[in-house]
């Protein structure tokens, strides 16, 4: 038996890192999984899934193709939606001194997967969270929108990534408040450097090793995002979840109104 | 320490009206040359005059800021006519209802319209200015945000011995976000939160400062629009009394208060006005917030 038996989840951008844990680990959970990304390896993440007795349907569908989305949410949702996380993602170095033809071309791929496929995904997905009267919506975001706890964060050459994610501060805010009476919670996790592909992208050939070793794992970040849904339907809204290299992955306490989004303690 | 901005030159977008209107008459009685946008054609020719007169030099476009290419056109003019920029104002805003329960179509609508000029504007015109104020030698960015992720009770609580009526002192405590019915906008505006502090990392050393005004309620055209604000003239200082806006014009008195700061002023600060507290800039932060220290 699992926590979440009878639930159906939708993972987005699942072919691989974060995506492909979170829809492990919801399956590992009893939960069937719907789960989209890009990229065909999707599908095998699905079978995988089923291999070890889940059950899986994955789809390939752009998050930032209203098309893709109406259709994959519409095949979700013979089922019911009770969970979706919002992952799919992209990064990219975008150097503030791009010319222009780059800049457009920057906007358009980062800001219409991370920040409008969020809303293309939720808006199609709430009717059905509301039918659900115990739904989770789970933004991944960044400890980038967290007062940093090491120096770096909102670094100068992901202004478009940065930016996509503070982006996202304004749906938690404002859904966790319109969702409330239907008992839909909308929270955000928000982490440091965590061991996936994305990551490794950024370096040259392999990490060092003490570098990985200091990461998160999926797996950690993905316990989390479980701990957060199983809070059920009187767990916290509308906040900000931070986990960060160095410090126990953990859900915090939950935040004061003020600080939800924010996240900086009282001082 | 303060500078003069005699003969410099500024663009303000969304100048036509409200705030940005306060913004480029403030700018110009400081002898600041200007080019100004709007999409409003009759209004922009109006504060054109009205800037004319003032005695500064002015270039006026029709132009919206969400459209890439009236972006380009507006900032290529500016350096055709006055060699460099100084200053960017990015104020062009707009407000649409919006909340998570909307069907996709009027969501694909919203999205063009709000995020399209509150976030793509911003993002565009900042991005088009950048490499001429690198050229340059420096600049000054100040973007237009909102309070409602910056506030007098978050992300830092602020003292609150000069304003005893405000209800949002420690307790209660202030919720954080516009409401239910404004995600799009909300979302828009936190996005220029991220962005205002990854520019002013990246444009430390090149001597561009990058500073975001996130307002309170603040007497403007878009207010008194979402109010449906329409008084009767004998009752309008009342009202307005009643409901203790800030002014745009003070508002435009701490951007210029900002920009004489000079090189040496502050830069990745996303600065509140918060409604019931005097409308001021408030004293530098200590740290500038992208370059915080570790907090535990």
């Amino acid at each position: 038996m699992g926590t979440l038996d009878g639930q159906t989840a939708i993972v987005t951008g699942a072919a691989q890192g974060l995506g492909k844990a979170f829809a492990e680990c919801i399956s590992a959970e009893g939960a069937k999984v719907y789960i989209c990304d890009i990229k065909a390896e999707v599908n095998a993440v699905a079978e995988g899934i089923r291999d070890n007795g889940g059950q899986a349907e994955a789809f390939v569908a752009d998050v930032s193709n209203r098309s893709d989305v109406e259709n994959f949410v519409a095949a979700a949702a013979k089922d019911g939606i009770d969970i979706l996380v919002n992952n799919a993602g992209k990064w990219k170095h975008t150097p503030v001194t791009s010319d222009w033809e780059q800049t457009l071309a920057d906007y358009d791929e980062i800001i219409n997967t991370n920040f409008k496929g969020v809303m293309y995904m939720s808006r199609a997905a709430i009717p059905h969270l509301i039918q659900s009267d115990k739904g989770n919506i789970v933004h991944i975001s960044t400890y980038y929108v967290l007062p940093p706890k090491s120096n770096g964060t909102n670094p100068p050459l992901t202004d478009l990534y940065s930016a996509s994610k503070w982006g996202l501060n304004g749906f938690t805010a404002a859904w966790s408040k319109t969702l409330e009476p239907h008992n839909v919670r909308v929270n955000a996790l928000c982490m440091g450097a965590t061991d996936t592909p994305m990551l490794r992208g950024l370096y040259e050939g392999d990490p060092p090793a003490d570098a990985v070793d200091s990461w998160m794992t999926p797996e950690q970040i993905a316990g989390l995002l479980i701990d957060l849904v199983n809070e059920g339907p009187d767990g916290r809204t509308g906040e900000n979840i931070g986990a960060w290299v160095g410090v126990p992955v953990e859900l915090p306490p939950e935040q004061e109104p003020h600080h939800k989004i924010t996240g900086i303690p009282v001082g | 320490m303060t500078v003069s901005l005699e003969g410099k030159s500024a663009i303000v977008t969304g100048a036509a009206v409200g705030i940005g209107n306060a913004f480029a008459r403030a700018l110009a009685i400081q002898g600041v040359n200007l080019s100004i946008c709007d999409i409003r054609g009759d209004d922009l020719q109006e504060i054109a005059e009205t800037l004319d007169q003032i005695g500064i030099e002015v270039e006026s476009t029709l132009a919206d800021v969400s459209v890439p290419a009236d972006v380009r056109g507006v900032v290529d003019k500016h350096i055709s006519r006055f060699g460099g920029i100084d200053l960017l104002v990015s104020n062009a805003g707009t407000w649409a209802q919006s909340e998570a329960t909307d069907d996709l179509d009027k969501s694909d609508a919203d999205w063009d319209k709000v995020v399209g000029t509150n976030f793509a504007g911003v993002f565009l015109f900042g991005r088009a200015v950048i490499p001429h104020m690198i050229a340059h030698g420096g600049g000054n960015i100040v973007n237009i945000a909102t309070d409602h992720f910056c506030t007098c009770g978050s992300p830092n609580v602020w003292n609150h011995d000069d304003a005893p009526d405000c209800p949002h002192g420690i307790n209660p405590p202030r919720p954080v976000g516009g409401g239910s019915i404004m995600d799009l906008y909300d979302a828009g505006k936190s996005a220029i939160n991220g962005l205002t502090l990854s520019w002013a990392k990246a444009l430390h050393e090149q001597n561009i400062r990058v500073n975001a005004f996130c307002m309170g309620a603040t007497d403007s055209h878009m207010l008194r629009g979402f109010n449906n604000f329409d008084p009767d003239p004998a009752e309008e200082a009342k009202l307005l009394e009643e409901f203790g806006w800030m002014k745009a014009e003070d508002i435009a008195d701490c951007l210029v208060e900002l920009v004489k700061e000079g090189e040496e002023g502050r830069s990745g600060e996303n600065i509140g006005f918060a409604l019931g507290h005097p409308v001021r800039l408030p004293k530098r932060q200590p740290i500038p917030t992208f370059m915080y220290e570790p907090l535990s």
